[in-house]
């Protein structure tokens, strides 16, 4: 049950971060700014799926 | 040069009372520090040295919301009434830093030095070396590992949430690099704890069991008496941190205000 409800949130986490990646590609038209905010997505992606939280 | 002269005097301009105001609240400090009631020169001490840690950490936050405001500055459109002929992001950036830095480099200072009153005060007379250990390195040292890549970071994310307002999603790199960032230090400070103490620490207070032995203070821990071992790489890899994310936020300035 606690397993369960743990994937779906991490499912859920992950595409909101998907959303957001999404949102911070197109909001800019500065490369450096999408490759900083691309890479706290990855980071948060990765502890959402794999990391101790 | 010439530039950067302008945009440090902007800077003062701009963030002056903020400075002063941070510089006077010293005076508070010191007066407070006076008022501590215990009886035990030890138990004083105790109190004041925390006092002044937490003194440490108001200052440290109090700068890094001074240096942060950057996003209602760009809005206002301050530089472009005061520079025609804008210099480089990185000089911006570098200014605002290197303001905010002095500043606290002179406030962690004061507060060396009222660590030391109150040392003084409690029994504990540190020899000249030590002292200008307490005034200068442990200063310094505060400076690089903490004040320097929190600042750093504030412009950082002042500076990419200003890159997307104009789309009106600022709050979204905000949320998302204060949210990532404790991940990140965590994963940075398991590898620097790997490699802590792989070059020579720097020893300070080296008379410290004579200035303990002398103010007759017992109960204090084994390890101290020999002094404290600085370790220097948190120092290194902090500050390469703060220029990389200095680096960084300079070129979102150059790509989006220039």
């Amino acid at each position: 049950m606690t397993e369960a409800f743990l994937i779906v949130v991490r499912i859920l986490l992950v595409c909101l971060l998907g959303y957001w990646g999404f949102r911070l590609w197109g909001g800019t038209r500065s490369w450096t700014s999408r490759a900083v905010s691309g890479l706290c997505i990855v980071v948060l992606v990765w502890q959402v799926v794999g990391g101790r939280f | 040069m010439t530039k950067f002269r302008t945009l440090w005097w902007l800077e003062y301009r701009r963030s002056r009372v903020w400075a002063a105001a941070l510089l006077g609240s010293l005076v508070f400090w010191a007066w407070g520090l006076e008022q501590v009631p215990y009886a035990m020169p030890e138990e004083r001490f105790g109190i004041r040295a925390g006092l002044l840690g937490a003194d440490a950490i108001v200052g440290v936050v109090v700068l890094a919301f001074m240096i942060g405001r950057v996003r209602s500055e760009t809005r206002q459109g301050q530089y472009q009434i005061l520079l025609l002929t804008p210099p480089s992001g990185y000089l911006h950036i570098l200014a605002r830093f290197a303001f905010a830095l002095s500043v606290g480099i002179v406030y962690a200072v004061a507060i060396g030095a009222l660590l030391w009153w109150a040392a003084a005060r409690a029994g504990l007379h540190l020899d000249p070396a030590s002292a200008a250990q307490l005034l200068l390195v442990c200063p310094l040292y505060g400076a690089g590992i903490a004040m320097a890549p929190l600042f750093a970071w504030t412009l950082l994310l002042m500076v990419l949430a200003s890159a997307y307002r104009i789309s009106g999603t600022a709050w979204i790199p905000g949320t998302v690099m204060v949210v990532a960032t404790p991940f990140i230090l965590r994963f940075l400070g398991e590898r620097l704890s790997y490699v802590l103490y792989t070059l020579p620490g720097w020893r300070l207070f080296a008379n410290l069991e004579a200035v303990l032995a002398k103010a007759k203070v017992e109960g204090t821990s084994e390890a101290l008496h020999a002094g404290i071992v600085l370790p220097q790489e948190p120092l290194w890899g902090m500050l390469a941190l703060a220029v990389a994310m200095l680096v960084l936020a300079g070129r979102i300035w150059q790509e989006v205000e220039a």
